[in-house]
């Protein structure tokens, strides 16, 4: 390599210049930092481990499920995969994943600010997240849990085998960290944003942001005294779930959903306000409707308080508190319909450019539609009563969390990398694999719609020979989608050392983080901004000429 | 006078008011959490009273009401003993906070005292809900289920009380350094508020615990 | 004692006369319908602690707006919460004592 490559190679090389990156290379420096940037990249590799430790039992789950009899013959294991599945899913991927990964990095470049409110509890939260998941991680392989990752009384109560104290221990630990980032995120939102920048000049993002946050506070605080609850009845065979001393084991399913569905809002609002910022870029165009959207995400966070007993319709609860339930699931997607056909609106007449984050974000689009009018069709109770516990549910979950959820956290992942890491990734590579992602994630997961409508129900590790040839299809392309989760761990990796330095603008977007270097400078600005315009001041379509 | 303000401040902020404001709206956001915590408790006993009335009340009547009822009156002393305290820093008198601290701590620490022997008391009556209890037969599934409910409350509770006592000293402790000014004393303020809300805590837990099933 | 002194004193002593009323009511022969009224001196004290010691309405806007904000959940959590047990038929069963 020529001297002058060399240099140019260095330059370009993160590690060459002042930025966040070569701020201190200890590893003392990286545990105990205090950057905001820094422990998003703490997060991220966190994150990643759960994801394909999840990923892993998920395939074993399909693995067994590819002959009728299961592939794994035994029910016990069968149980504990799925379980291990979902909490760890849900607890160590999903609720975290992209609020403290792009949310940390990006939410004070966003709105101008040096850092978090409270940059120490930041780093706190994180801690706090390896703790809880290091003794959930612990439970779940150790023995493993059967319970599912609902806890249902009474059978984690009294009847399950396996470490379910210690679990629960993990998930109550790994609450406080969520409880953290949500509340840092809060107060730095309203007491930190830069000089002009007015709460209808932020970027969406930040909005959903928030409202994820405003769950985040208010929700987990009620499971963890479900689980406080839940473990000592566990420990002393006696609480208030028992209906042998008058207790109610609805009651554990009440508490449990008060939280948990608030929960899958947590886990769905920062994609969509990720997809709210990609497509603005990738069209070169403002947001069509920004205040109906901005006030669509605290809707979904306020009104998705007041759902949670669509969860039980068939457990016993009152036909009357089903039906008020029921009519409050139908008010709670109109938001979500309203930031749907806004992206539309977005996408129509405006330059569409097909990066990999604009197709992750487009499949987003198309696979959330999917599943939240499949959730629909299970919040009406005649309906439900059919399709309850089924494989209609958990393609319908699927469909949001990973057609939806999991293509926003990657198309995130793809947008602001060239700002997190300086690298450019592989263009082509990437696009391919957001399209292989499409293509396994509808054959693993159509399948189960027809299966859940045929009957087949879910958790279990056998079923009739009719499901097989349906249970196949979806097996295969799980194989496909787990190809093209591992493409992006390569080139994203390979990027960090041999992919081009990125410009500091590399998609030509609005917004603030923008007009940092890419890496970013540890006080991320070194003047502080002022804002004069709103977050997606793109040139109107036609009246001048778009950027190639 | 900047001097003494500057060194606090830090760099994400624009100004001390700035920091101080920010740091009272985060220990109240904490305290909303802190609310649905023990919400989510209040939810159990008001279900589980439902379901079993009359049994759940004659549970609550096997408390200890003369330690419950002292109890709620040290804990509103200590509340105003404390704001006390706030209100001499903020006129320059850090003496002042630190005695209340201490007083505000021994209140606590009495607060705990009496709370180990009541536990003392209700464990040597057997009514913790696991294993041999006190009540029998029509009665004793609604009082385990109360009893539940107890000691899960007050053992929370105690927990809290204890975190707050730390706190209260760790604030008398930095007083005594000079740390503390009519000009700068956030740290005092934020610990008060999380004091006063373990206060609350107990204000609302009182009748749940100590006049349920009692009287008429 | 200034004026901020005298307010605390007041303060300390209503919430142990609003103390005394809830003790003393509990032992009033209420009907059963009207028993949840004996909350009232308990609210009365959670918010004399919120105004006087806690500074709610004298603290920066944003503080106001997280309390009301958790007052209105805790409605949420307790009502939407109650409406199911309160609502659900019944099927009376013995109440067994445990082994």
């Amino acid at each position: 390599m020529s001297q002058t490559a060399a240099l140019n190679e260095r330059i370009a090389s993160p590690l060459g210049r002042p930025s966040y990156l070569a701020d201190g290379v200890t590893l003392k420096s990286w545990l105990l930092t205090t950057d905001h940037k820094r422990i998003a990249i703490l997060y991220m590799i966190s994150i990643t481990v759960f994801f394909f430790l999840g990923g892993s039992a998920a395939a074993l789950i399909r693995y067994n499920l590819i002959v009728p009899e299961g592939m794994l013959r035994s029910a016990e294991t069968y149980d504990r995969l799925f379980t291990m599945h979902g909490v760890i899913m849900v607890w160590f991927f999903l609720v975290p994943a992209v609020p403290v990964t792009i949310g940390n990095f990006v939410l004070p470049l966003m709105i101008g600010a040096h850092d978090l409110a409270f940059p120490k509890i930041n780093l706190l939260s994180w801690y706090l997240f390896i703790a809880g998941g290091a003794l959930a991680l612990y439970a779940l392989f150790a023995g493993g849990v059967d319970t599912g990752w609902t806890f249902y009384a009474p059978l984690s109560t009294d009847y399950a085998e396996g470490n379910v104290v210690l679990l629960v221990t993990g998930i109550f630990v790994s609450g406080f960290s969520s409880i953290a980032t949500g509340l840092n995120f809060i107060v730095t939102i309203h007491r930190l944003r830069a000089p002009g920048m007015t709460w209808y000049r932020m970027p969406i993002f930040l909005w959903s942001l928030y409202s994820t946050s405003v769950i985040m506070v208010l929700a987990t605080p009620v499971l963890a005294i479900t689980l406080l609850l839940l473990a000592f009845e566990r420990i002393f065979h006696v609480g208030v779930f028992d209906p042998r001393i008058g207790g109610d084991p609805l009651l554990f399913q009440h508490m449990f959903w008060f939280y948990s569905h608030p929960a899958v809002y947590i886990m769905i609002l920062p994609g969509l306000g990720v997809v709210s910022e990609i497509i603005p870029a990738f069209s070169g165009k403002e947001l069509f409707g920004y205040k109906f959207v901005a006030w669509c995400s605290i809707a979904i966070a306020v009104i998705g308080f007041f759902v949670w007993g669509h969860h039980m319709f068939v457990a016993g609860q009152s036909l009357y508190a089903s039906v008020v339930f029921s009519m409050l699931s139908y008010f709670v997607a109109v938001p979500s319909a309203i930031k749907v056909f806004n992206w539309l609106g977005t996408l129509h007449k405006g330059y569409i450019r097909f990066d990999a984050p604009m197709l992750y974000a487009l499949g987003f689009i198309g696979l959330f539609t999917m599943g939240g009018l499949t959730g629909l069709f299970l919040a009406a109770l005649a309906a439900d009563v059919h399709l309850h516990d089924t494989y209609f549910v958990v393609a319908h979950f699927h469909y949001i969390m990973v057609g939806g959820m999991v293509s926003a956290y990657f198309g995130a992942l793809h947008y602001w990398w060239p700002k997190i890491s300086g690298r450019i990734y592989p263009d082509m590579i990437a696009r391919a694999a957001a399209l292989l992602m499409f293509l396994g994630f509808n054959l693993t997961f159509f399948p189960q719609f027809i299966l859940g409508y045929l009957g087949m129900p879910r958790r279990y590790h056998s079923y009739p020979p009719e499901f097989q040839v349906l249970h196949v299809l979806s097996s295969a392309g799980a194989t496909i989608l787990a190809v093209a989760y591992l493409m992006p761990l390569f080139y994203l990796t390979w990027s960090l050392f041999r992919g081009a330095g990125a410009p500091a603008n590399p998609w030509d977007a609005k917004g603030l983080e923008w007009q940092t270097p890419s890496p970013p400078f540890t006080a991320n600005f070194a003047v502080t901004p002022v804002v004069t315009e709103g977050p997606y001041a793109y040139p109107t379509p036609g009246t001048s000429q778009p950027h190639v | 006078m900047s001097e003494e303000i500057a060194p606090h401040v830090h760099f994400q902020y624009a100004n001390a008011r700035h920091q101080a404001e920010t740091a009272i709206s985060g220990m109240w956001l904490f305290l909303a959490t802190e609310a649905l915590l023990f919400g989510g408790l209040l939810l159990a006993w008001v279900v589980s009273r439902h379901w079993q009335q009359s049994s759940f009340d004659a549970g609550g009547r096997e408390t200890v009401l003369w330690i419950g009822t002292i109890n709620l009156a040290l804990l509103i002393t200590s509340s105003f003993v404390y704001s006390t305290g706030l209100g001499s820093i903020e006129g320059g008198q850090p003496r002042r906070l630190i005695q209340c601290c201490w007083i505000t701590a021994g209140i606590g620490l009495l607060f705990l005292l009496l709370k180990f022997y009541e536990w003392h008391i209700d464990l040597s009556e057997h009514l913790f809900p696991a294993g041999p209890f006190k009540l029998h037969g029509a009665e004793a599934g609604g009082a385990r289920l109360f009893w539940t409910f107890y000691f899960v409350a007050t053992g929370l509770h105690a927990a809290h009380m204890t975190a707050g006592i730390g706190l209260v000293l760790w604030v008398a402790r930095q007083a005594r350094r000079g740390a503390y000014s009519a000009a700068w004393h956030t740290p005092v303020e934020v610990v008060g508020l999380y004091w006063s809300f373990v206060d609350m805590v107990w204000i609302v837990l009182y009748p749940m615990i100590y006049l349920v099933g009692r009287g008429a | 004692m200034n004026k901020l002194d005298r307010r605390l004193v007041f303060g300390w002593l209503g919430l142990l006369a609003l103390a005394a009323i809830e003790f003393g009511g509990s032992y009033l022969p209420l009907p059963r319908s009207l028993r949840p009224l004996l909350l009232l001196p308990a609210l009365a004290m959670v918010a004399t602690v919120a105004l006087l010691f806690m500074r709610v309405a004298t603290g920066p806007a944003i503080v106001r707006s997280f309390a009301i904000a958790t007052v209105f959940w805790l409605i949420i959590l307790l009502g939407l919460g109650t409406l199911d047990p309160m609502t659900r038929a019944v099927y009376q069963v013995q109440s067994t004592e445990l082994p």
